[in-house]
């Protein structure tokens, strides 16, 4: 295995360590101005940070091309990203990466906080800066984008100001929102995972088809099995030329497993699942994660054998399971609170499905829903989706989206929307993108929740009132397509059938069909391009349509596994 | 956007490219060997693998692959599933398995330090007869599956990842031949009804494999930061890169013909680009790469440093060099810009796959046995060299990736075009492969050029070909004619679509004048013309042979390759004013020339 630290590297490690200690001591924000270090470690410790500050200060002051504009809002962000990734398949090592690289995003804007040079694909040049601490390449990094930035924003100002000549009306909405400053110096993060021994176990997951006694009897029908490990460590850096300074950092760290193979009449078949944390001490640990593969694997063998769903259409009430809520609620509801901005020249509100919706019912009146960056943790686990200050240098707030299931409010950042002037510390960003309106760490409530015995007796009082079979669905594929899916039957007992797909899944379903929310709460973390987390409890809905899928069956294997030589 | 931003997901390797403007079909210095070079200073790497016994991990791959290659070839099409499919007529798999260490520089410090190990099969699948077969015309992907491989020897675990690449590519294929034989069946005769396949004898030679690589990166890391801040010195370099690659790799490669061969190679390379702007906007950029078997062998710190900050300051006399006329005149182009030029305009239209297929232009396809160059010259690629005067050649290798035996190719005689470089596609005038079948892992093999070798036999010295393009200058009642000193790879369109052209990039031209003043630095200066036109007006040649080693990216990927040509006085040139960039140079000088803050010491930390 190649130790790919650098001394720097080490130095910081050992330094994050002792931050480490430091770090459950919520870190204070301040309001500044001037910027003052409230912090224990001052911006003038951090040579990163200082560079930025000077390259700043300097391009303030001086960055004028003759004849135009002066900027009137600059904004660095260098992103520190450290990366580890492992993945192994069929039981044996197949790629094993680390990276350390940084990134800085320069935003100039151009003309004033009512109109100015920004679009909707979010302004900015991003160049690659040093992973030394030198400031002298950090600076010269931000020189040459800044540059860059300044030119882009003079041309993008006078085209959108010729632009926006073509319609009858102003624009209602600032461009940007002003900002108090903040300053705020969080501890350095650092990816702290034994490789070593992750590795080691990724290896043995992907194994455990053919190894384990349990499941190895159906090896031949275990297609691919592959698993891996995922870290990451963020350490962000963000100045602006409204006196902002903001230093912080997140790690998270997934280890996945994903099997899959056919049933014999070639329908496609996967288990792809893992635990996620923000630290590599909360992934489950070994003993658990082995479980879940052998589960997995026995699940994968239970769908082969599965009856594949009746071909004719049902509508009636499905069952959902907290896990199989949050990515429904991931996919139709959350995208739809966060305010992005529309295109130019027209007026609605925000960009997808609730832009009149302000204020109007989107849920059961039962159902809240908060997005509260500031939860850190819930039942024990340490949330993703949590921060303190947002990616444009604005504190986080709790921001309630849906209440007695009314649409209250939108997550939004700096960009402003119709009814919405100011930024409710929601702007965040990718590695190296604009900040957009995004969440942070959504929990779906329940005003009546029933416990998850109530809520399986409701579900099959409906189908005996009905008098049919019902259904219940514990967990999503990708395109919300159900993985694991239960007829049940008025008896109560359930069977497992494959091949269906939800009919009539929409945010009319979210809106009217929901009679009934359980109080057994799922964590959803999610370690995407922007972290976050979304807790869900599960939801009887009274109206789904489940339907067979219509794909066509790819052709079985064409000849067969070989078989293992030295087991 | 700048060019840079819509770049930026991917790593810096890439800026290399965007900030240096380099694309299409081209030789540059460059990035990460994924079929580099052998060892040029290992005579040992040539003797067979009876001298030296293979690694354990190596025999269990081998193993691996031979025996899942047996066991597919005697299933599909004969047992479950695929009983009534067609047996492949051939199925092989190429192993790539390469460690590397790469570390960039930019400003003075460290951008990125890393070191990989990945191994991968590029598994292939031939339906049907050489005859015709699922790769005929657009398909040839459809043979082609990539997956990567265990990093060790875990047998059970390979064979699997094999069977599942087999079953996949089987599947690919059998599509792939059935669109084949229906286009086959409506489409107009095709001009070249060449096979699909070439019958060759298949090789076996296991090479031992390339020895572990070690790397000092604190070492090089150090090394890279002293030489990427030079260019911070000059306060007109917007951007530099210092790019340090080390590779050591081994080919393995086993076919249903009976293939086993093995190929190592080891390959360190520095690359440096600095770049600058003009204050009309003109962008320029110089490139300079050196290349060894291993990094102890790259030249001395001193060496490159010297080489740096010539190029830093060729860039500063460039920025304010005059702008190009338009000119229509005799010209030399040195030796290692001649080796580029030959690279572009000849090389890539000498590959086998461009004398057939209905976009290819065939520049050359009906012109064997005819004179195609000035008698004088000779045009061989030739693999099989490791060095050429004490210089490490990138495009050595031992097999190609078809496992054929790589060889000499005397590609033109005496001006004569003799043959194609040929990997196992033929062409209506040649039938087999002659070594040259090379590609990138997760590509399918072509013909591409290895060591391409110019000789000439009216040589003259230096001195006196300048002496020449004067008095041819004087002749034409030209004031000046133009010395190509450095000449950077455009691109060339070889398909029928596009012009004839070719574009190749001069960095570095001088107007040599007929009345004796000094030679006056030019920029803007582009070439154009027809590649036929300017080869037939190659009147002399220098004495001495220059080398450029670079990667060459065409369709079956990016591969090291090397040219080798002394410079050439040509007796008639068209130039024109290169497109430029309207961008104004950077409106602030870089932070270091400012007072206040004080800069840090480089290589700090």
């Amino acid at each position: 295995m190649h130790m790919l630290l650098t001394e720097l590297q080490i130095k910081r490690a050992s330094f994050v360590f002792l931050a480490a200690m430091a770090l459950s001591v919520t870190t204070s924000v301040s309001y500044a101005a001037p910027p003052q270090a409230s912090a224990q470690t001052s911006a003038k410790d951090d040579p990163v940070l200082r560079a930025m500050q000077a390259e700043l200060d300097r391009e303030q002051a001086q960055l004028l091309l003759p004849g135009m504009q002066r900027p009137y809002f600059i904004e660095y962000r260098l992103d520190d990203v450290a990366s580890y990734e492992a993945i192994a398949n069929y039981g044996a090592l197949v790629r094993e990466e680390s990276s350390h690289q940084r990134v800085v995003r320069v935003t100039v804007r151009i003309g004033s906080y009512a109109t100015d040079s920004s679009s909707s694909r979010g302004e900015g040049t991003i160049t690659l800066a040093s992973v030394d601490d030198s400031p002298e390449a950090i600076r010269y990094s931000l020189w040459s984008a800044t540059d860059d930035a300044y030119k882009n924003a003079l041309r993008a100002y006078s085209a959108k100001q010729a632009a926006l000549k073509r319609f009858e009306a102003p624009p209602t909405e600032k461009d940007f929102a002003a900002a108090k400053p903040v300053v705020q110096i969080g501890p350095i993060v650092a990816l702290d995972l034994d490789r070593a021994e992750w590795t080691r176990h990724i290896v043995d997951a992907s194994g455990l088809y053919t190894s384990d006694p349990q499941v190895s009897f159906f090896a031949a029908d275990v297609q691919y099995s592959t698993a891996s490990l995922r870290a990451q460590a963020v350490n962000r850096y963000l100045v602006n030329t409204e006196g902002t300074v903001v230093r912080q950092g997140y790690a998270g760290y997934s280890a996945n497993i994903s099997v899959g193979g056919q049933a014999a009449d070639g329908m496609q078949l996967s288990r792809d699942n893992g635990t996620v944390a923000a630290t590599a001490k909360e992934l489950e640990a070994w003993p658990a994660f082995r479980q879940r593969v052998i589960d997995n694997l026995k699940s994968f063998e239970a769908l082969r054998h599965a009856p594949v769903v009746s071909a004719e259409d049902y509508h009636g009430p499905v069952l959902f399971s907290g896990d199989a809520v949050a990515d429904v609620m991931d996919r139709l509801f959350i995208p739809n609170v966060e305010a992005d901005r529309p295109e130019m020249g027209t007026t609605a509100r925000t960009q997808g499905i609730y832009t009149s919706s302000f204020h109007a019912r989107v849920l059961p009146e039962f159902l809240n829903a908060t997005d509260d960056p500031l939860t850190t943790t819930f039942a024990g686990h340490t949330l993703l989706g949590a921060y303190t200050v947002d990616d444009e240098g604005v504190p986080a707030q709790a921001v309630n989206a849906a209440v007695n299931g009314k649409l209250e409010n939108y997550l939004i950042g700096r960009t402003p929307v119709r009814d919405l002037p100011e930024s409710n510390g929601h702007g965040r960003a990718a590695l190296g993108q604009a900040a957009r309106s995004r969440s942070g760490v959504m929990i779906f409530k329940s005003n009546a929740p029933v416990s998850a015995a109530e809520l399986n007796a409701r579900l099959l009082s409906m189908a005996k009132e009905q008098g049919r079979d019902v259904y219940s669905v514990e967990t999503l594929g990708g395109d919300l397509a159900p993985r694991v899916l239960y007829l049940i039957h008025p008896d109560g007992s359930r069977e497992l059938v494959r091949g269906a797909v939800f009919d009539e899944l929409d945010n009319r379903s979210l809106r009217s069909d929901i009679v009934a929310a359980g109080d057994d709460e799922y964590v959803s973390n999610s370690l995407g391009a922007v972290p976050t987390t979304t807790i869900a409890p599960s939801l009887l809905f009274d109206d789904i349509g489940v339907k067979r899928a219509t794909e066509e069956q790819q052709k079985l294997p064409y000849y067969s596994p070989p078989a293992p030589a030295n087991k | 956007m700048t060019q840079r931003t819509n770049k930026l997901h991917s790593t810096n390797r890439l800026l290399v490219f965007a900030s240096a403007s380099l694309a299409g079909l081209f030789v540059a210095g460059v990035l990460v060997p994924r079929h580099a070079a052998l060892a040029a200073s290992n005579p040992t790497s040539t003797t067979t693998a009876a001298a030296s016994r293979p690694d354990p991990g190596e025999a269990v791959l081998m193993d691996a692959l031979g025996a899942e290659l047996k066991r597919a070839m005697a299933s599909l099409g004969s047992d479950g599933a695929a009983a009534q499919q067609p047996k492949p007529y051939f199925l092989s798999y190429a192993v790539d398995d390469a460690s590397s260490a790469s570390i960039s520089a930019q400003y003075g410090a460290i951008a990125n330090s890393r070191e990989d190990h990945v191994r991968s099969v590029d598994v292939e699948v031939r339906l049907g007869s050489p005859a015709e077969d699922n790769t005929h015309g657009d398909h040839r992907i459809s043979a082609l599956t990539t997956m990567p491989l265990p990093l060790t020897g875990d047998r059970d675990s390979i064979a699997r990842s094999l069977w599942f690449a087999t079953n996949r590519g089987y599947a690919r294929a059998l599509d792939g031949y059935l669109k084949v034989k229906t286009e086959q069946q409506v489409r107009a005769k095709e001009e070249d009804a060449s096979a699909d396949f070439s019958a060759e004898q298949p090789q076996t030679d296991v090479l031992p494999p390339a020895p572990p690589l070690a790397v000092d990166r604190a070492a090089w890391e150090r090394r890279l930061r002293e030489i990427s801040s030079l260019f911070t010195q000059y306060p007109d370099i917007i951007a530099d890169q210092v790019e340090f690659t080390a590779s050591n790799e081994t080919d393995y490669f086993v076919s249903s013909e009976g293939a086993r061969v093995s190929n190592p190679s080891q390959v360190a390379r520095l690359v440096l680009v600095a770049r600058t702007r003009a204050a009309d906007g003109m962008d320029m950029f110089r490139a300079e790469t050196f290349e060894a078997d291993s990094p102890a062998h790259l030249p001395d710190q001193k060496t490159i440093a010297d080489k740096a900050n010539a190029m830093a300051k060729n860039l500063e006399a460039l920025r304010v060099a005059p702008i190009t006329e338009p000119f229509n005149g005799p010209a030399i182009l040195s030796g290692r810009a001649s080796a580029v030029f030959f690279h572009e305009v000849l090389g890539h239209r000498l590959e086998g796959q461009r004398q057939r297929g209905d976009e290819e232009g065939q520049t050359f396809t009906k012109l064997l046995g005819k004179p195609i160059l000035p008698s004088f010259l000779s045009v061989a690629d030739d693999p099989t060299l490791a060095t050429f005067q004490g210089t490490s050649l990138s495009g050595h290798y031992d097999f190609d990736d078809e496992g054929q035996a790589a060889r000499r190719v005397d590609l033109i005689k005496n001006g004569v075009l003799q043959t194609f470089l040929m990997s196992r596609l033929p062409i209506a005038s040649v039938s087999q492969s002659n070594g040259h079948g090379r590609s990138e892992a997760g590509h399918m093999p072509t013909g591409r050029q290895g060591n391409l070798i110019v000789t000439s036999s009216k040589t003259v010295p230096e001195s006196e070909l300048r002496a020449m393009l004067i008095a041819e200058a004087k002749k034409q009642g030209k004031a000046y004619g133009l010395y190509f000193e450095d000449i950077s790879s455009g691109f060339a369109v070889t398909t029928r679509r596009s012009p004839q052209a070719f574009q190749v990039i001069p960095l570095v031209v001088y107007r040599v004048y007929v009345d004796g003043r000094p030679d006056e630095l030019v920029r803007g200066v582009s070439i154009v013309g027809t590649p036929q036109a300017a080869l037939n007006r190659i009147v002399a040649t220098g004495d001495k042979q220059d080398i450029f080693n670079g990667i060459c990216g065409a369709e079956s990927g990016s591969i090291p390759v090397s040219a080798v040509a002394p410079a050439m006085l040509v007796s008639e040139i068209e130039t024109q004013r290169q497109a430029q960039g309207t961008a104004r140079p950077p409106i602030l000088p870089p932070p270091n020339a400012t007072p206040g803050e004080p800069v840090s010491k480089k290589g700090a930390n």
